[in-house]
């Protein structure tokens, strides 16, 4: 239980003394310094809150929770526990915990002894530690195992003793690092529902790392986006779905990912906003109109994003755009539809429930698609941000 | 046919190699139960009514040479100094390990280059300074063992250490240890069969070794088995080849049971160093 506040937290893994410097991975900024892994990171994050930093590889994600945990340097920049300044404070003496991608359990002891160890090296007493890992176990369902070594354990199972060795001293912040990426997709679902569980019953503020974003919409009271070692945006799962700040954001989360196409934002007769796109005009919303006008934006070519569960089928002329099937997947409740429309690939997803088999539409077939006006996304061409905001 | 002619050759050629690998310990093994005056014009015949002593060149072993003594400073020697090269080299190859840096590369270069330096290369000079720095002594020599032991037990660790999943040491240290707390109780524990098959190795070199504490030791004060048998040729070349075959004998018991009730461990720490290395 504390409050996390990250206050212009950069990371810079200096040049090695070499000439010649590296190409980083990724599109990290390189200065004389060296590669910056984490840039000017600011986070607000509340008392028993749970956030989740999502993100692609290399993105700085689990460098900004490594450096929470005290194990990797903090270059510049303030983080404090509990309104504690941290940086310089050993990872043992931060009263955190941390749960890591290979379970990291103490492989030459009992499942009791690895849930023991942090409780032990507190200097508690033995019926104390019992009576800890007891109960926690009991949480996590584990009591039958805590005579086995790891080893004789399955990854679901191991995962909830480095769950239970880390709740077992009620630590003021948990730090998860992509815990379930090693887990089957299963487990992996049966699992997120366990840590859901779990944090209704644990009061402490979660810090979760993932690249997964179906991990990040689930489980994360807000989310943390990063790329490039730049936080894109923050917000809650709803907040980032409905308002992505930018194109890279709109790309990320969703499942299939937003489609993108190159058109027009133009103005009508009546001033109102709208997107012109292969000769259809869709008119946005009141709320996008107001935001639109609020940030002045002018008549520009824009890229429109629309999601593929806001797309549907219609023959309306100048209101749909034309496009061909190329690949059709049955997912029993609904179909994606792969299809390419404006010189783009992009997928739509129609609902079975009202379509007759004969309906759905065949591979090569021509369709036409439209979306309506408050799910549509417009983005600058240029800076890829989104013009609403 | 083919088939069976071709897994054949190799098994009869591997067991001649064992016999005649083993035949020299056979001969030392039948000689130390006959008479000495049977092992000169004799050697390679089993024991008989005739030539058959019983365990008597065995006893002259143990009340005329020392024997005991011997015992004593060898095993204080090996294990002293088995135990430090374990517990220095262990820890030096896990800083090595973690560390990465020009300075601990530097190290381990040296520590490898070490290994490749033969002991006769530098046995003169290392006796004079050894001379000078009073390591004469049982505790002195340990010293030099370990400095002679450092190269092979820091490349082996090194191997092992480099497949230890550095998370498992960021747990601990989250968890709430100490540096000497991980090692001692999270780092040590699972390097165990790296443990085991170093501390075989140098076992058995350290018991075996006749060189360096034959340079080094004060001979008049400390004697071990190997300089003790050495000794056993006595003046005018009068030598008690009974008592010298069982001495062989007792001096090779305990590094054979050693050996072979570990065997499995050496053959893992190899080749954990091996690959990993």
């Amino acid at each position: 239980m504390a409050t996390v506040s990250l206050k212009h937290i950069v990371k810079v893994y200096p040049n090695d003394g070499k000439k010649k410097k590296k190409k980083p991975v990724n599109n990290l900024k390189v200065t004389e310094e060296g590669v910056l892994a984490v840039q000017d990171f600011n986070l607000e994050i509340k008392d028993k809150e749970f956030i989740v930093l999502v993100g692609p590889s290399g993105c700085g994600k689990s460098t900004t929770l490594r450096m929470v945990a005290g194990l990797e340097e903090i270059t510049r920049g303030e983080l404090l526990i509990d309104g504690k300044k941290v940086n310089d404070v050993a990872p043992k003496d931060r009263d955190i915990a941390m749960v890591f991608q290979s379970y990291a359990l103490y492989p030459h002891k009992t499942v009791r002894q690895n849930m023991e160890f942090p409780l032990k090296l507190r200097g508690a007493s033995k019926e104390e530690m019992r009576k800890k890992v007891d109960e926690a176990a009991e949480i996590l369902g584990i009591t039958e195992y805590l005579e086995r070594k790891p080893k004789a354990l399955s990854g679901g199972q191991r995962q909830r003793v480095a769950i239970g060795r880390a709740i077992v001293r009620e630590p003021k912040v948990l730090l998860m690092d992509e815990p379930l990426s090693n887990l089957d997709a299963k487990l992996r679902n049966q699992m997120r529902a366990e840590i859901i569980k779990l944090r209704q019953r644990i009061d402490t503020t979660f810090i979760y790392v993932t690249h997964d974003q179906t991990e990040a919409m689930t489980l994360g009271d807000r989310i943390v986006i990063m790329k490039d070692g730049v936080i894109q945006q923050i917000g809650t799962p709803q907040e980032v779905y409905d308002n992505p700040a930018n194109m890279f954001v709109a790309g990320f989360i969703g499942v299939p990912q937003m489609n993108f196409y190159d058109g027009k934002l133009i103005k009508n007769g009546q001033g109102q906003y709208a997107v012109a796109l292969e000769g259809a005009e869709i008119v946005l919303s009141d709320e996008k109109q107001a935001n639109l006008r609020k940030q002045n934006v002018e008549e520009q070519d824009v890229t429109i994003g629309v999601r593929p569960e806001h797309i549907e089928l219609g023959k309306e002329e100048g209101k749909t755009i034309h496009g061909t099937v190329d690949v059709s997947e049955m997912m029993g409740s609904s179909i994606h539809l792969h299809m390419n429309a404006c010189g783009k690939d992009g997928i739509i997803i129609l609902q079975t429930l009202n379509m007759e088999p004969q309906d759905f539409p065949q591979i090569g077939q021509d369709i036409q698609f439209t979306f309506s006006g408050n799910v549509v996304h417009v983005f600058d061409k240029t800076t890829q941000k989104n013009l609403e905001f | 046919m083919t088939k069976k002619k071709k897994s054949w050759l190799p098994s009869g050629l591997l067991t001649f190699i064992c016999i005649w690998w083993i035949f020299p310990i056979l001969v030392v093994l039948f000689n130390s139960f006959k008479k000495k005056t049977w092992i000169n014009q004799q050697p390679f015949t089993l024991p008989d009514a005739k030539t058959f002593t019983g365990l008597s060149n065995y006893l002259t072993v143990i009340h005329k040479y020392h024997f005991v003594s011997a015992v004593g400073w060898t095993v204080f020697i090996t294990v002293i100094s088995v135990v430090v090269i374990l517990i220095c080299t262990s820890m030096c190859a896990w800083y090595i390990t973690r560390v990465n840096n020009r300075i601990t590369r530097a190290i381990y270069v040296l520590c490898v280059f070490s290994m490749v330096v033969p002991f006769q290369m530098v046995m003169f000079t290392l006796s004079l300074v050894a001379n000078q720095l009073g390591l004469v002594t049982p505790w002195g020599i340990i010293i030099i063992y370990l400095g002679f032991g450092a190269g092979l037990a820091v490349f082996m660790f090194c191997g092992f250490v480099k497949s230890i999943p550095i998370e498992i040491e960021e747990a601990a240290m989250i968890d709430g240890c100490t540096p000497l707390q991980t090692f001692f109780e999270i780092v040590l524990p699972i390097m165990k069969p790296t443990y085991i098959s170093v501390g075989i190795l140098e076992t058995m070199w350290i018991w075996n070794d006749f060189l360096l504490p034959y340079l080094v030791l004060d001979i008049k004060k400390y004697k071990t088995i190997s300089i003790m048998i050495q000794y056993m040729k006595g003046s005018y070349g009068r030598v008690d080849m009974g008592a010298i075959m069982a001495a062989l004998i007792m001096a090779v018991i305990p590094v054979i049971v050693f050996y072979l009730s570990c065997q499995k461990y050496i053959i893992k720490g190899v080749a954990a160093g091996a690959v990993k290395g």
